[in-house]
């Protein structure tokens, strides 16, 4: 049976020129760079270092297009994780999409809502906008099967 | 579902990923006679027509296809 | 060895048993009664193929008999006749066939018209197959999707070498058991054989999955015991087989006609008899194991070639009469064995033109022998589709019989129907309803092509019909999994409402309190002290770039540059035909930038459109959909400042926050974007913050706001308190084709702008009479919403709001009005009360209390 746990991350959304994004130079402090479009890309970090990431995407880019927008958005994400031996099997129930191979990362929809999908070691994570957090826990115990797994 | 539609940044998704924009078209007329034309005259074309598609559930952004109305398949270009 | 339960009777049942083998067994030969001549039906096709034997099993209609397993101590019921199928008193349908005619339901009882109320229920009782149980809870399957590269349906011998032989991902999928249905040695070891191979290959093999439908992609649904699996596949290989074709002579629905593998099946498989003296007619090459197979079971058999012309008896078959090469026969016997020819199983491949179904084995190959089923699946496994072999010549109509047993459809339906002008197969299929029963024209499809070929019909008009999902009948709760749910979103308050008693209520895409048990003091608290609303559902946006006013000005139809930073306005949206498709509010930020809210009901299409203009116009513009992310607050009511200023160390006078406006502020501890604005009539602000604050800002709010017997304020009381103001709700109080003239909405656009989405609309219906529009209205009582506004007998209007106003001292409403000759009228009548037109701006008509 998969286990779905409550994930603590932290989001940054910036909005550019495809050709700054292309040009960017991705932030340190372990964040995942997702180019969700040609014009944003979200960077996907532990919730101590967003402010950094933050920070250091705002300077960056800001030498690329300085109409860009960069903003913590952690708020506007529910994130949630699939793991165990199952994992792939659960996320079945939920979507269409292949699920990602790790450090892959795909976007679309999950029990019918649009997700941000990414594969990590053992485990997949799916972000959905956080006014959708409760409907994913229920697709996920109800549909998928998992095992909920509260800390 | 099953209409596949290919997205640039996600790639080939079931169009009920999309929300559909319909033919593409101008986006605006010499005068209030042709606009009339332009918002409510629609080719409706057997064939290959260019659409415009969004990307709801993915990337939220706009695509413009080309569909065979007839088969009911994207073609290339 | 163990037992089921069948109509209150104990049946013994064997391992390995189907429903139909135990019933046979034990006695039964009667399994059902026809639909509208109520004829006694019994084992036909015993392979699934047929609806003779559809059963309820639990409750639950439309089960198999012969083809569904036992467990032990299932409820098993027949379904048909009354007052049991064994001695049905409505047998007597089965002479009354003048009174049935084709094309019943288009002839019989049209007048008077009284008589088809009750007619109907009579038909209602009496036909058809099971009762659905409307009590029970359905639970609703989960939908799981796969991904393959080839989907083989259906576990035979073509089936399992075409998964075999296929490259990449393969899923094989069969209804039942792969290899249980097979009844002969041969048959069952290459079953195995290519089993052993498929799994060696990779291939995921899926049984007790049925494909009811091939739809377009291709894509097909499968329903299991416990799922609905979605498949895409690259490439969709057919494998059903094929069934013995249906036999259409006089007599050929008695119980105890058979198709020859079905009763070989029962026979070999069971170790039940489908007699004790069997004719065969072996007109196949088939036919000779299935002959070996009833001999093995001890069965007297005569086997004989020819065309069976008619079977006779009462209960079931006694005696048939064959017309062989040597000469017209007869035979006395209890079981008459069909082996007339082969009918492909090709209702799946049928639905789909695509070159990515193809078929293999019986089903294309009708009649083929295990090596030509290995072969084609081979070659179909490696993307080499097999072309379709013709069948030999259908075997002929004699002059009555049943065409299709599910409907009732006999020779004489058809010659009348034909005869009365319905002259192709597809015209023949919707007036006789041939082929449309459970078995979806399995036996009876081709019949009806050959029929109209016979009796020549136009090249185009004889063909098979169209067939249409779903091949397998599936149960509602199969396939609610997941489609058709309502997906509630939810804002952080959600928790905080509940706890406080709120009525919870779905607001379109939105779960809102739609009260908090009091709305009138809701309403009162708003107006004379100071009340809260969470207005998270807002859509929200922040738009940047050099060209964000180009977008903003195109988009709206409000002139942006006159907002100066630091102020806002009222945002109407309109299509490209003009009409008011949302509003909101636009606030324009000291950088240039600019932050904009829609309804919560459109932020989606609000985003789309923006983005939409943005790509087609080439527009340097960045924007973000901040809806999920922030949630907002609506401080509301005359001491709104006051609750504001316990909480905020920030000035919050009129020159810090103007009104219409906003600035940056901290309440208790939360940066929020405060916007002064007046939905509700009064001094109020929304509080946009970060969403993980909501909760702790609404806690102190309320604790702070104690001072003034604060309390929450709900969707009821926001739905009065905007009326009183003349505000109205897109969508509600709007029709689709609404321009802002006809809401009085003309202020909100700048006509002198060159060019906005709808403006060229806007002139064009300019110069038109203005025939609808939007008005208040009192009235003497409380209407009902929705209720129609006439003058004298003509309706010219329909109440869209309305409300008992403790404010405005009076009973008030929206509502659209038509001219009368070229004039609005002013006196209606809304139902049973008087109404009267009025301004819209029912409460502080000057609108200073907003402005504090």
């Amino acid at each position: 049976m998969a286990e779905l746990r409550a994930c603590s991350l932290a989001v940054v959304v910036c909005a550019a020129d495809a050709d700054a994004l292309d040009a960017l130079v991705a932030p340190g402090y372990g964040a995942r760079v997702l180019r969700t479009a040609a014009d944003e890309a979200l960077f996907v970090t532990a919730p101590e270092v967003v402010a950094d990431v933050a920070r250091e995407v705002a300077d960056r880019i800001a030498a690329l297009d300085d109409d860009a927008i960069v903003l913590d958005v952690t708020d506007g994400w529910a994130a949630w994780s699939l793991a165990g031996d199952d994992a792939e099997r659960a996320f079945s129930y939920l979507s269409h999409l292949e699920a990602p191979a790790n450090r892959a990362f795909v976007q679309g929809d999950v029990a019918h809502v649009g997700a941000k999908v990414l594969g990590e070691p053992g485990c997949l994570t799916i972000l959905v906008p956080a006014y959708w957090r409760e409907h994913l826990r229920e697709r996920a115990v109800h549909d998928a099967r998992a095992h909920e797994v509260r800390p | 579902m099953s209409l596949l539609v290919v997205c640039p940044t996600c790639g080939e998704r079931p169009f009920s990923e999309f929300s559909f924009g319909g033919e593409l078209r101008e986006v605006s007329s010499p005068d209030p006679a042709a606009d009339f034309a332009r918002v409510y005259l629609r080719d409706n074309v057997a064939g290959v027509q260019d659409e415009r598609w969004f990307h709801l559930l993915g990337c939220r952004r706009w695509v413009t296809r080309s569909r065979d109305t007839v088969a009911n398949r994207f073609v290339e270009g | 060895m163990g037992s089921l339960r069948f109509e209150g009777r104990r049946v013994e049942t064997r391992d390995g048993d189907t429903i139909g083998s135990a019933l046979f067994r034990h006695g039964v030969r009667t399994f059902s009664r026809s639909l509208k001549s109520h004829r006694r039906r019994g084992l036909y096709c015993a392979t699934g193929d047929c609806a003779n034997c559809l059963v309820t099993v639990d409750g639950v209609p439309g089960e198999r008999a012969c083809t569904t397993g036992v467990r032990e101590g299932m409820r098993v019921q027949r379904e048909t006749g009354w007052p049991s199928t064994e001695h049905d008193a409505l047998a007597i349908n089965d002479t009354l066939h003048w009174a049935m005619p084709v094309g019943f339901y288009y002839k019989v009882f049209v007048r008077p018209r009284w008589l088809w109320e009750v007619a109907e229920k009579v038909i209602r009782r009496t036909t058809g197959t099971g009762t659905l149980p409307v009590t029970a809870a359905a639970a609703p399957k989960p939908t799981r999707y796969a991904r393959v590269d080839v989907l083989v349906i259906g576990g035979g011998v073509a089936g399992l070498a075409a998964a075999a032989a296929a490259e990449g991902r393969v899923l094989l999928v069969d209804e039942g058991q792969i290899g249980a249905a097979a009844s002969d040695p041969a048959t069952r070891a290459a079953i195995e054989r290519f089993a052993t191979q498929a799994r060696a290959a990779g291939v995921e093999l899926l049984e007790r999955h049925a494909a009811i439908g091939i739809y377009e992609g291709p894509s097909v649904p499968l329903v299991g015991p416990d799922e609905l699996v979605e498949v895409e596949a690259a490439r969709v290989i057919v494998a059903t087989g094929a069934v013995e074709a249906h036999g259409v002579f006089p007599g050929n629905d008695l119980p105890g006609v058979w198709l020859a593998r079905g009763a070989a099946r029962l026979a070999a498989l069971h170790g039940v008899s489908p007699g004790d003296r069997a004719v065969v007619v072996a007109n196949t090459d088939d036919a000779a194991a299935s002959v070996q197979t009833l001999r093995d079971a001890g069965i007297e058999v005569t086997e004989v070639r020819g065309r069976v012309l008619e079977a006779r008896g009462s209960k079931q078959v006694a005696s048939v009469t064959v017309l062989t090469p040597e000469g017209r026969r007869a035979f006395a016997c209890d079981a008459l064995v069909l082996s007339l020819g082969w009918a492909p199983r090709d209702t799946l491949l049928r639905m789909s033109p695509d070159p990515e179904v193809s078929g293999a084995g019986d089903v294309v190959l009708p009649g083929c022998t295990l090596a030509e089923a290995a072969q084609s699946g081979r070659a179909a496994g490696g993307g080499r589709p097999v072309e379709p072999r013709l069948a030999e010549p259908w075997p002929i109509l004699e002059e009555a019989g049943y065409v299709c047993v599910c409907e009732d459809v006999d020779v004489h339906d058809l010659e009348a129907a034909w005869d009365e002008g319905w002259t192709s197969s597809e015209i023949l299929k919707r007036y006789t309803t041939a082929t449309m029963g459970p078995c979806q024209g399995a036996l009876c499809s081709r019949h009806l092509s050959s029929f109209a070929e016979s009796k020549g019909a136009a090249a185009g008009a004889q063909g098979r019909t169209t067939a249409r999902p779903p091949a397998r009948a599936p149960r509602l709760e199969d396939l609610i999994g997941g489609v058709h749910e309502v997906i509630e979103r939810r804002t952080a308050l959600h928790e905080r409402h509940v706890e406080a008693g709120a009525r919870m209520d779905r607001s379109g895409v939105w779960m809102r309190p739609g009260h908090y048990g009091d709305t009138n003091g809701e309403i009162r608290a708003v107006r004379e002290r100071v009340s809260i609303m969470d207005v998270s559902t807002l859509g929200k946006f922040w738009v940047a770039g050099r060209d964000a006013r180009a977008l903003l000005d195109w988009a709206f139809p409000l002139d942006v540059g006159a907002v100066a930073p630091g102020r806002a306005r009222y945002l109407l949206a309109l299509d490209e035909a003009g009409y008011v498709v949302d509003d909101g509010l636009l606030a324009a930020l000291a950088d240039g930038t600019y932050y904009l809210t829609s309804t919560s009901g459109g932020a989606d299409r609000m985003e789309a459109s923006l983005r939409n203009w943005a790509d087609r116009l080439n527009l340097h513009v960045h924007l973000v959909n901040q809806t999920a992310h922030l949630g907002a607050i609506n401080v509301a009511g005359p001491y709104a400042r006051e609750l504001l200023a316990a909480l905020s160390q920030d000035d919050l006078s009129r020159a810090a926050i103007p009104y219409p406006g906003h600035a940056e502020i901290t309440v208790a501890g939360v940066a929020c974007r405060a916007i002064a604005v007046g939905f509700v009539g009064e001094l109020s602000y929304e509080l946009h913050h970060p969403r993980s604050r909501s909760v702790e800002l609404w806690n102190a709010l309320l604790d702070a706001g104690r001072a003034w017997d604060i309390r929450p304020h709900g969707l009821d009381a926001l739905d009065v308190l905007r009326l009183e103001k003349g505000h109205l709700f897109v969508a509600q109080d709007t029709m689709p084709d609404d321009h802002p003239t006809k809401l009085g909405l003309d202020w909100a656009v700048a006509r002198d702008k060159t060019s906005f989405v709808g403006k060229q609309a806007l002139v064009r219906m300019a110069a038109l009479p203005l025939d609808r529009k939007l008005v208040g209205l009192r009235f003497d009582g409380v209407p009902q919403r929705g209720a129609p506004l006439s003058v004298g007998e003509r309706i010219v209007g329909r109440v869209t709001s309305c409300a008992v106003s403790d404010a405005v001292g009076a009973s008030i409403g929206l509502g659209w009005l038509r001219t009368i000759d070229g004039a609005f009228p002013q006196a209606l009548v809304a139902g049973d009360l008087r109404a009267t037109v009025t301004p819209m701006h029912f409460y502080d008509a000057t609108g200073e209390r907003p402005r504090g």
